[in-house]
């Protein structure tokens, strides 16, 4: 009878009742897959508990696709984490807006001025503070020195998309891959569309056609971007196979050697390594970073910058102690080691003097002289127009839809939901 | 499914006070729990395929048939639509004339017989997901075994699950590799309990292979066949574990079937009410098959 | 005699490439499945240039390490306790409505079994979004009951329909004289109807085992934790992590396959005459 008991007790626990190991546990949830960014997180999480008796913090991992698919239905289970990672944006308004987020904004405001601004603005929603920003960050493309000499291409004489054109038949023609690319996850390609739509449209683009302006998706910038993109595809540019490759794969390939450039975020230079074969990649002096070309006729300028702003989203009722170590590990001196280490670019004021890697220093500068940061287009446009950009991006650069379709298919999406 | 629900009376009774004391214990347990999940959630789907609702509070927005006017022309949903029927096809024209095939050879004493069957029967109880995987890097363009065997006769690699012409039918390939072997065993439990007397009556009258094959076996295999096709069938309408792994729907949505559309469009985007009506026309197709299937082929069983 | 005459017209050569059909198809069955195994042996750039042979250097440490930590072993144990939970409450509730509605006559009955045999039509996946949001809105979410309770509930028609049938089938003498013995409607299910249905108790086990050890629609949109998740999830977890180290993943693979081709090769016999029997009586 008593052996049924415990193993009825036992049974209880493997089914998921919750133990509580401590009275309170913050559970954090994100995508990094930096793993030594990641070490450092623990080590502040272990921090935090020895001075917070009785709190536990739980930071875990999930793959990128598998988070971004998993999301939308683990919001809405009673044990949802505390402490998710995010990019901002639509995606993070509706969740607000369907109140899965916490306004944190009283206990955030004594200390939110040690933030840069325009991060901190990120993550609000109507005047609330929703969530703490961690990182900022660019997306460019960043390529092999070794492989661009080969070709005989200068990257810093690739200024206009009529160069960027020219240098990538160039390349192709030395027998290297020009570009690599992600594109079996959609996102990656999605960088190409978005940064045309900006150098076409102006900065802005995208907030005015979200406001109905210019012919709102169907304008101008969003055709013209895709015939471009297309422009660039039907020169082959990119790797065999590359609408099935994940983006971690073409990250590897980068690492390997086997493509001259990938347009990506900044934290490719470090999964270009954990990816690569020899687990090592490409050594940092063999990587230069080059900004996005100009389109002739565009209203957009070099310093209109696409990239993310990352941060932290409080859950609903999450415990109190939630933002209290969201306060903790924004600490200058805990993200001037993530500056000194480079992996990635804090958004903590002044920690940016730290940065010792010389590619992310020259994020860093780019990102301070920026005349506009424009987010990821699929996290600002929201869950499922974001997704409509992605689709759409790879099916018009591998000539399976018009651009005139793709630009309405966005404009259908927006307006349906 | 098809067995008689009026038949054999004489082991039934009317139940005195006892008889009701256990239908009163046995039969709430299963009903209710039925209701909850499989009844409620099917009604509710039809009743939420009216909304445009993300799942979040309840459903106000009311917009009828909308959802429904959406899928119609729908380019994704309509090549899902279309591959359902492609793996049906499949399933019909190759996949039933190979199962048939093998278990009339693995059914005779031939050497190794059993040791076949368990092999062809092996990649049936592997679940989908790991199958999907085991050809996804079959099919890998740069690690994959095909690509393997495109380099050895010197020619390029080939990334079959990336290219839009060829991906679903690198998709069906795995299908047929791994359900054949089931469709072999019930040919072979069919053969088993054939009367062999018949054959070698007809033998001893002169009837060649081909005429006993025709004419005996065939016939007596009938209700195998029919079987083999409705599990066919109704496999095919709920594929969903293989494409994840294995296409992820792509590439531009050429490999979705009608319940990976329903997880890719509908739950990853937490379109309740859109999703929903996917899962109304699923059903629809559902009951009608198992329906006309019971009416035109298991009238005579 | 009879054996030597059916064999007569068979000649060597028929036979022989009868034998060579089988010995190809067998080959390309095999040939994904060995060359999962052996990868999972290979370092990465041996898998590239060579993903049919033997593994240059057998690199047995791919399998160590996944066998030496947690999360594999807590895959299977998760996977296990979710089957049998679902074999047990199946085998449970549908042999009691079953009994019910094989012996016992009463109004609406009939109503009644069409009624739970309607589950058969169509599959969880038609319903996947409404059983979502109730799963949620009942508290289940991101737990093994959230799975267990609507597996069972599918698994109901199938396991009513075939367990009526044998019930049926049992000689209803001994109902009656046991009733009138004194022996209640319960004592008889428990001593009498049970015993004597083990076959077809273990096939409708058989099936809600292998269904509910496959199954991944359902995890997938029901769990949250990965350290609830069972192996077919875990296993897609996996693969998204170690996405560009295709050896890992494919010795991952191997030993998740593993515990379904050991029970296969130990119980083959009961478990394809199970899935074909209750194919074949469903």
């Amino acid at each position: 009878m008593i052996f049924r008991k415990l193993a009825l007790a036992s049974l209880g626990a493997a089914l998921g009742a919750t133990v509580a190991f401590a009275d309170t546990t913050i559970r954090v949830l994100h995508v990094n897959d930096n793993t030594a960014a990641v070490d450092l997180w623990n080590k502040i999480a272990r921090d935090f508990e020895a001075q917070n008796k009785g709190v536990k913090v739980d930071i875990q991992y999930l793959e990128n696709e598998a988070f971004k698919a998993k999301l939308p239905t683990l919001l809405q289970s009673e044990e949802r984490p505390s402490i998710i990672y995010s990019w901002g944006g639509g995606v993070m308004r509706a969740q607000a807006k369907a109140g899965f987020l916490d306004d944190i904004t009283a206990e955030a405001a004594p200390w939110a001025n040690t933030l840069s601004a325009t991060a901190a603005k990120a993550f609000q929603v109507d005047g609330k503070t929703v969530g703490i920003p961690f990182e900022t960050g660019e997306v460019g493309f960043f390529y092999n020195k070794k492989l661009m000499d080969k070709a005989g291409v200068k990257a810093e004489d690739i200024k206009s998309w009529d160069d960027f054109l020219a240098a990538v038949k160039k390349i192709k023609a030395a027998g290297i891959t020009p570009l690599v690319v992600g594109a079996g996850e959609k996102w990656p390609i999605h960088f190409y569309y978005s940064y045309l739509v900006m150098r076409i449209g102006g900065a802005s683009a995208l907030a005015d056609a979200a406001a109905g302006k210019n012919g709102g998706f169907k304008g101008a910038p969003f055709v013209e971007a895709g015939v471009r993109l297309r422009e660039l595809a039907a020169l082959e540019p990119f790797q065999a196979g590359y609408i099935g490759t994940t983006h971690t794969q073409a990250e590897g390939m980068f690492g390997d050697g086997k493509g001259a450039m990938e347009l990506m975020g900044e934290w490719l230079l470090d999964s270009q390594a954990s990816n690569a074969a020899d687990g090592k990649g490409q050594p940092i002096d063999n990587i230069g970073l080059l900004s996005f070309p100009l389109v002739p006729g565009g209203k957009g300028v070099a310093t209109d910058i696409l990239g993310g702003i990352n941060g932290w989203l409080v859950t609903k009722n999450a415990p109190k102690e939630a933002t209290a170590f969201l306060k903790f590990f924004s600490q200058d001196k805990y993200q001037r080691q993530v500056a000194a280490k480079g992996y990635y670019i804090p958004v903590v004021s002044g920690t940016e003097t730290a940065i010792q890697n010389p590619v992310v220093k020259q994020i860093a500068n780019q990102l301070a002289a920026s005349t506009y940061h424009q987010n990821f287009f699929d996290q600002d446009l929201g869950p499922s127009v974001g997704r409509v950009v992605n689709d759409i991006s790879a099916a018009v650069a591998a000539g399976e839809m018009k651009p005139e379709a793709a630009a309405a298919a966005i404009q259908d999406a927006w307006d349906q939901q | 499914m098809a067995t008689t629900l009026a038949s054999s009376v004489e082991t039934s009774r009317r139940p005195g006070g006892r008889g009701w004391l256990t239908i009163l214990i046995f039969l709430p347990p299963a009903l209710l729990l039925f209701t909850i999940f499989v009844a409620m959630p099917m009604g509710e789907a039809a009743w939420y395929s009216f909304y445009n609702w993300n799942g979040y509070g309840r459903p106000e927005n009311f917009i009828g048939l909308k959802n429904y006017a959406s899928l119609i022309g729908n380019h994704a949903f309509t090549q899902a639509l279309l591959n359902n029927f492609l793996i049906i096809a499949v399933s019909l024209a190759i996949q039933l004339p190979l199962a048939l095939g093998v278990a009339l050879i693995v059914s005779k004493k031939i050497r190794g017989a059993v040791a076949f069957r368990m092999i062809f029967f092996l990649p049936y109880i592997l679940a989908d997901v790991a199958a999907g995987l085991i050809w996804r890097f079959v099919y890998d363009g740069d690690y994959g075994l095909v690509s393997g065997m495109t380099s050895l006769i010197g020619a390029q690699p080939v990334f079959l699950l990336a290219d839009k012409n060829w991906a679903f039918s690198a998709v069906l390939v795995v299908i047929v590799w791994k359900y054949f072997g089931f469709h072999m065993m019930l040919y072979v439990a069919g053969l088993q309990s054939l009367d062999k007397a018949l054959l070698e009556a007809a033998e001893i009258d002169g009837a060649n292979a081909v005429q006993r094959f025709r004419h005996i076996t065939l016939p007596l295999l009938g209700p195998m066949i029919r079987l083999s096709i409705f599990f066919s069938v109704v496999g095919a309408l709920q594929l969903f574990d293989m494409i994840v792994p294995l296409t992820g729907g792509g590439p531009f949505d050429t490999t979705n079937t009608m319940v990976s559309y329903l997880y890719f469009f509908g739950i990853t985007r937490m379109r309740v009410g859109f999703g929903s009506a996917v899962g109304v026309v699923l059903f629809l197709f559902c009951v009608t098959f198992a329906l006309g299937y019971r009416r035109f082929f298991m009238r005579d069983d | 005699m009879t054996r030597w005459f059916s064999q007569r017209p068979r000649g060597g050569l028929a036979s022989l490439a009868q034998f060579a059909v089988l010995v190809i198809i067998a080959g390309i069955v095999l040939v994904p499945l060995v060359a999962t195994v052996l990868g999972g042996f290979k370092e990465l750039g041996d898998l590239r240039a060579n993903p049919f042979g033997l593994p240059k250097v057998w690199v047995w440490r791919n399998y160590w390490d996944i066998l030496s930590g947690v999360r594999y072993w807590q895959m299977l144990g998760n996977s296990l306790v979710i089957a049998l939970l679902t074999v047990f409450l199946t085998l449970a509730l549908s042999s009691m409505a079953a009994f019910t509605f094989a012996h016992l006559h009463f109004f609406g009955e009939r109503f009644l079994l069409s009624y739970m045999l309607l589950g058969l039509l169509f599959p969880a996946a038609t319903a996947i979004l409404p059983l979502f949001i109730k799963i949620r809105d009942l508290g289940l979410l991101n737990s093994h009951w959230g799975i267990v309770l609507p597996q069972t509930a599918f698994a109901l028609g199938m396991g009513i329909l075939l367990l009526r049938n044998a019930f049926k089938q049992l000689p209803g003498e001994l109902l009656d004289s046991a009733l009138m013995d004194g022996c209640g409607y319960f004592r008889y299910f428990f001593y009498i109807t049970l015993p004597l249905s083990t076959p077809i108790l273990a096939t409708v086990a058989v099936i809600a085992f292998v269904s509910s050890w496959n199954n991944y629609l359902l995890p997938l949109v029901v769990l949250n934790s990965e350290n609830r998740y069972p192996w077919t999830l875990g296993l897609m977890a996996y693969q998204g992590e170690y996405s560009t180290a295709w050896q890992l993943v494919l010795a991952f693979i191997t030993l998740t396959i593993l515990p379904a081709i050991v029970m296969f090769v130990m119980a083959q016999k009961y478990i394809v005459a199970g899935l074909t029997a209750g194919a074949v009586k469903g």
